[in-house]
């Protein structure tokens, strides 16, 4: 694994219904990850809630609507609100989805997947670029869920994502569930994704639940974490070394402590398959500074 | 148009419900056609947006009741494909929507009640501004009140209504039955605002002070204030209940700023 990977320890995507507990209660958590777009407001109550709970928790902002795949211009006005929202909340990083969701004027609000071949790579590499000169920082991509393999794919989608990473200097946020959702959607192994992404790029792993439809799998983050996804998460783990993990979480929300007990699942995985030494959280602020 | 760029307009025209070859760049599986495939996209994207109406529009929602709640959507969706990166704004037309098109305009109740949902949306996120105090207002020079102007909170609305909207809604909130529309003889006015506790506050506006703040807000100095009132008040009791005024909206944390030459 790599030696300057930063571990936060273990978090979960901070949500309204949890605000009132986390700021009265400080409940145990070594982070939290907040969704950017949630925060890109003028003023009131949610800037207020993040103030207080970024003032007792280091966070990593995770963003939706960067459409960094998207043949649309980037959103300057989008990634001058993301910068403003940055400097506020000083985030350890920031991550968007390796996606597009705009167009032609037109929001999808959805994680609308790309063809995996070498013309997307040099656009999208070209627009990561582009993002962390402005930001002034690199920023994570994740990988996602998908329902749909276009024939102008070229390559396996963690070929795509390690290319990217290493032509544009970003760092990679994966996605255990999403691995396992399109490794049942589309028909591979989803140990063969995971022993396909480059070792050093991986700065995050996301942890979530699903839902069946028929055969396929959606990706609804509206149940706990299913046993398949914590072994693989253990696989990642081996392959990985200490990687910074959270739950998400954003339909049929649980009480928090049902929530913090469910992370603590991954902790006690972690806990068996890494050594003490490469649990210790080092907590030095990151991914500063120019791209 | 590049390759990709054909691809992603093919693919939002689907989600759009126009025309489109998207499907023939999609593969198919034993299970799945591309068709199906494509469809769990396209149902999500309704599915989504109109989810996000819901969350903004509850009293409208039990107004209207689920059947024609719905029809509204639908119609929303297809009219307004969503511009902005966030889905907190996706739901502002509706109010035009209900105001424009029938069978909705002929019942303006229906607008009142989603511009008033609207307004506590916007009041709820409204930029932060600090609070002018009663000691500010008290320590002015006597030469300001000549030039003297106001900023007020970024929250604060001034909503006029027509009908008894306001009645409607309050009961709706309160899981009463609404009482039966009735039309205004004058158009009301409500005032709403974020208080510095961060509550949306709202109540309702007498005629003078509705048309004193009107003034107000424009930037509008405090002598033109006073000249509205006089279509109110007579002269000796127009800066009485100007002053009231002021003094009611400075306890109320409605301004932020004192301006003067």
């Amino acid at each position: 694994m790599t030696n300057n990977r930063p571990f936060l320890g273990f978090g979960l995507g901070l949500r309204t219904d949890h605000y009132q507990h986390v700021i009265e209660k400080k409940p145990q958590v070594d982070w939290f990850e907040i969704i950017s777009e949630n925060y890109m407001v003028p003023g009131g109550k949610p800037l207020a809630n993040l103030d207080k709970i970024r003032a007792d928790y280091p966070m990593v902002m995770h963003g939706v609507s960067m459409s960094i795949g998207s043949t649309d211009p980037l959103n300057m006005q989008y990634l001058k609100d993301l910068k403003t929202l940055i400097q506020r909340v000083e985030p350890y990083w920031y991550s968007d989805h390796l996606c597009w969701t705009h167009v032609k004027q037109t929001n999808s609000h959805d994680l609308l997947p790309l063809p995996y071949n070498e013309a997307t790579i040099t656009h999208i590499v070209d627009r990561i670029s582009q993002v962390q000169d402005f930001i002034g920082r690199p920023m994570l991509i994740e990988n996602l869920s998908s329902y749909v393999t276009y024939n102008e794919s070229e390559m396996p989608e963690w070929q795509f994502f390690n290319d990217i990473a290493k032509r544009s200097g970003c760092y990679l946020l994966l996605d255990i569930n999403n691995i396992f959702v399109s490794a049942n959607n589309h028909h591979f192994e989803p140990v063969d994704y995971i022993n396909g992404v480059d070792i050093d790029n991986v700065m995050q792993f996301h942890l979530a639940g699903h839902s069946y439809q028929g055969d396929m799998i959606i990706d609804t983050h509206d149940h706990d974490v299913c046993d398949p996804v914590w072994d693989l998460y253990a696989i990642a783990l081996k392959r990985f070394g200490a990687v910074s993990t959270m739950i998400e979480r954003d339909d049929n929300i649980p009480d928090f402590p049902e929530l913090r007990a469910e992370l603590a699942i991954a902790e006690k995985i972690a806990a068996d398959v890494l050594t003490p030494n490469e649990l210790l959280i080092s907590g030095q602020p990151v991914l500063q500074g120019a791209a | 148009m590049s390759a990709l760029q054909q691809l992603q307009h093919e693919f939002i025209d689907y989600l759009l419900g126009s025309p489109s070859n998207i499907a023939s760049h999609i593969q198919s599986t034993r299970t799945y056609s591309a068709k199906e495939r494509l469809n769990i996209y396209a149902y999500a994207y309704t599915a989504r947006l109109k989810e996000a109406i819901e969350t903004d529009y509850e009293k409208l929602h039990l107004y209207l009741g689920d059947e024609q709640f719905d029809q509204l959507l639908e119609r929303y969706v297809d009219k307004y494909p969503s511009q902005h990166t966030s889905l907190r704004y996706f739901s502002a037309s509706m109010a035009t929507l209900l105001r424009e098109e029938a069978p909705y305009n002929e019942l303006p109740v229906l607008a009142e009640i989603a511009s008033i949902e609207a307004a506590f949306t916007d009041s709820f996120d409204a930029k932060n501004a600090k609070q002018a105090t009663l000691t500010e207002l008290a320590e002015l020079p006597s030469e300001a009140w000549e030039s003297l102007s106001f900023n007020f909170q970024p929250s604060l609305q001034l909503l006029p209504f027509m009908f008894n909207s306001f009645a409607v809604w309050k009961a709706l909130t309160d899981e009463e039955t609404p009482p039966d529309t009735e039309q205004h003889e004058h158009t009301n006015v409500w005032l709403m605002w974020r208080d510095i506790e961060l509550i949306s506050r709202y109540r309702p506006l007498s005629e003078p002070e509705a048309a004193a703040l009107n003034i107000a807000v424009k930037g509008d100095s405090f002598p033109t204030l006073c000249e509205e009132l006089l279509n109110h008040f007579d002269e000796d009791e127009t800066p009485i209940k100007a002053i009231g005024f002021l003094q009611t909206w400075v306890q109320e944390g409605l301004i932020s700023k004192f301006n003067h030459e």
